[in-house]
């Protein structure tokens, strides 16, 4: 694959009638990295995510997806691309008729050919992996509390062991507990399973500690940079963004956790 | 590789299992298969070396030594775990080495079906070492392993058909008894919450009112007009047919009069209406509950029967009476075009002849049925759209099930207003 980025887009142009919502929007994500995409309400962050899902038409630009123009795809390439990613979506979006392991099953079984009893025994570990109790996977979702839900979503987009997983507001609903718990699990899948994961979040516990680079939604484009440059930034909303009251508890935690670290050897 | 060492790739794009390589192994005493002629090799030439994975084992330096190599992938999965599972075991007791050196790619899939061999080995008794594992792979593997290391709990049922079915049947039953009474117990809540507004007439929603009369009524009306024509066509076709063999053409009148006005007029419309209406209650409401907006309309201190059931019921029980009227007067439109077109019945003849026929009482009798089938619709509607909980799903069989019940009980009540008419000589 070399070092090209495995999604990358240009001169995106989103229109809702008259309302331009993004206008000349460049953004490359590389191979391996957690890429945090935070912007204000109405930005366009689920927008972008979306377009580059293939979900909505952008009104200009190009979005490459893993070296694939997904514009240009016929159904059996645009098929073969999606079971390459991974999609949490931000209220987990599982079947509501089907158990958690059918849920988790179910792409394995459209887009494999195992035996059914190995597609059974994969579920179960994805479901171990995305830290569920084992009998989680004979539940309906309506029996599932709501970071169980996240959790059994994140099974289900990471059944094919895709490239890219896609993550919309993961922590959003969680307790600070459970919102740390479940970074914790991204950043160990990220790392152990090789993803490369964009995340539209707003929770800046997850933008400081396991985002590599922050994009940020602005002005109908974006800016892309590391946590220190976003803090360099004058951008007005940029600079409330990260230095107003909850930006700066974040960062003081995540100093605190760095220093705590250090000292621990 | 060692000698008496077992061999077998696996190949997605071809399929083939170790059917085809173990052909070409025979077993030797002590377990261990020895290695007969090289076909694996030349059939690992023609693929290409793009998408395969493979294992060897055998005996190695006083223990024993299996080696994966290849594309461990979700692609190669199949072909591989059954390959896994026939390859030669180690001897009892010896010490296996799990060589990974040669893994090239491996994702959950791979990385579980060999934990999954190391496991099983560590349960026969062997001692196990997994070598030569990338650093690449190494958090993937450790991470894999753990989770799998969960004991998969089998959920089975002991299956007794026929006790299940006892037990199915008793459950419908009693289901539907208390249904059946908590439906009752809705009216009851309705009838109360109706007599508090017609106490204090200024908390009924008129916007809402008059917005699902629009909904149940106006909109209905094309379809439940054209149905009503074509009952009517249908319905003079027939008669004529059979009343022409005693020259009692002009009595097809009469048919067409008391039928429409006292029955299948007001029929129609309820089933239809039910079938338009009653499901739209349920979906909304149903949705609602999902979306939790009845719970906010409870914790503002407002009545969710107030505010979503009264107006639909009320909307219904106005609009279901015109609307029974409306069918009536196209039913008997539709009759009195075929009876024109095909018995030579002039509308003045048809009027005429449906003034002798029929009295006001029969056209009373037909409309007075009118809004308690609304009120019944409504109802149900507004029940099974309220007792949805969560899912998506449970709106759309909570749907089904006030469409059923709705029609179900516009028939019985139906049947149980024929019987009291008759009592009462109407």
């Amino acid at each position: 694959m070399g070092d090209a980025p495995v999604i990358r887009v240009r001169g995106l142009v989103t229109r809702f009638g008259p309302q331009t919502i993004h206008d000349g929007l460049d953004l490359d994500v590389e191979r391996g990295e957690v890429l945090g995409v935070v912007g204000g309400s109405g930005t366009g962050k689920s927008v972008l995510l979306k377009e580059i899902l293939g979900l909505i038409q952008p009104a200009a630009g190009t979005i490459e997806l893993l070296g694939h123009d997904i514009a240009g795809l016929d159904r059996a390439e645009r098929t073969a691309l999606q079971a390459r990613t991974g999609v949490l979506f931000q209220n987990g979006a599982l079947f509501s008729s089907m158990t958690v392991a059918e849920n988790v099953m179910l792409p394995l079984k459209e887009h494999t050919a195992l035996p059914p009893a190995l597609i059974a025994e994969v579920a179960r570990v994805k479901i171990a992996m995305a830290g569920l109790p084992p009998d989680a996977g004979t539940k309906h979702p309506a029996q599932l509390s709501g970071g169980m839900i996240k959790r059994a979503g994140l099974a289900r987009a990471l059944a094919l062991d895709p490239d890219i997983l896609f993550l919309d507001e993961p922590t959003a609903g969680l307790d600070p507990i459970g919102a740390a718990a479940f970074d914790a699990l991204i950043q160990g899948l990220q790392r152990s399973l090789g993803l490369t994961v964009f995340m539209v979040t707003h929770d800046l516990d997850s933008l400081t500690s396991i985002c590599d680079r922050i994009a940020v939604l602005v002005d109908k484009t974006i800016r892309v940079g590391t946590l220190a440059q976003h803090l360099a930034d004058p951008h007005p909303w940029i600079h409330e963004y990260f230095h107003g009251p909850r930006g700066r508890a974040a960062l003081d935690a995540k100093e605190r956790n760095a220093a705590l670290r250090h000292a621990k050897g | 590789m060692a000698p008496g060492a077992w061999r077998c790739a696996v190949m997605p794009s071809m399929g083939l299992t170790i059917g085809v390589c173990s052909a070409t192994f025979r077993t030797a005493p002590f377990g261990v298969r020895e290695r007969a002629a090289e076909p694996v090799a030349g059939i690992l030439a023609e693929t290409g070396a793009s998408d395969r994975a493979w294992i060897d084992s055998g005996p190695d330096d006083g223990g024993w030594r299996i080696g994966a190599a290849g594309r461990w992938t979700l692609d190669a999965a199949g072909p591989a775990s059954a390959a896994l599972d026939a390859a030669p075991r180690p001897g009892r007791g010896a010490a296996v080495r799990l060589d990974m050196a040669r893994v090239e790619a491996l994702d959950t899939v791979g990385a579980y079906l060999l934990g999954r061999l190391a496991e099983r080995l560590t349960v026969e008794g062997h001692a196990v070492a997994v070598v030569g594992l990338r650093p690449e792979h190494a958090a993937l593997f450790g991470a894999v392993r753990d989770a799998g290391k969960a004991p998969p709990r089998p959920v089975q049922r002991e299956h007794r058909p026929i006790v299940d079915m006892v037990v199915r049947t008793g459950e419908t039953t009693v289901g539907a008894v208390k249904e059946a009474l908590d439906l009752v117990g809705f009216l009851g809540l309705v009838t109360v919450t109706f007599l508090r507004l017609i106490l204090r007439p200024s908390r009924l929603r008129l916007t809402s009112v008059l917005f699902h009369i629009e909904q149940t009524g106006l909109n209905a009306l094309p379809i439940l007009g054209l149905l009503s024509f074509l009952i009517g066509v249908v319905l003079a076709f027939q008669g004529a047919d059979q009343l022409k063999r005693f020259g009692a053409e002009l009595y097809v009148v009469n048919l067409l009069g008391i039928s429409v006005l006292r029955e299948i007029g007001i029929l129609m419309t309820a089933i239809i209406v039910a079938g338009r209406s009653g499901s739209a209650f349920t979906a909304q409401i149903g949705t609602m509950k999902v979306n939790q907006e009845v719970d906010a309309i409870g914790t503002m201190g407002l009545d969710p029967v107030e505010l979503l059931v009264v107006p639909r019921a009320l909307a219904l029980m106005i609009t279901l009476p015109l609307l029974a009227f409306y069918a009536d007067v196209m039913g008997l439109f539709g009759g009195a075009v075929m009876a024109y077109a095909t018995l030579d019945i002039t509308f003045g003849q048809f009027i005429r002849q449906l003034h002798s026929a029929v009295g006001i009482n029969t056209v009373i009798a037909g409309l007075i049925k009118a809004p308690v089938f609304a009120l019944v619709i409504a109802m149900v509607g507004c029940y099974e759209g309220l007792k949805v909980s969560g899912s998506a799903e449970s709106v759309g069989i909570m749907t089904t099930k006030a469409v059923v019940e709705g029609i179900f009980l516009v028939i019985v009540i139906d049947a149980v207003f024929s019987v009291l008419f008759s009592f009462l000589g109407v």
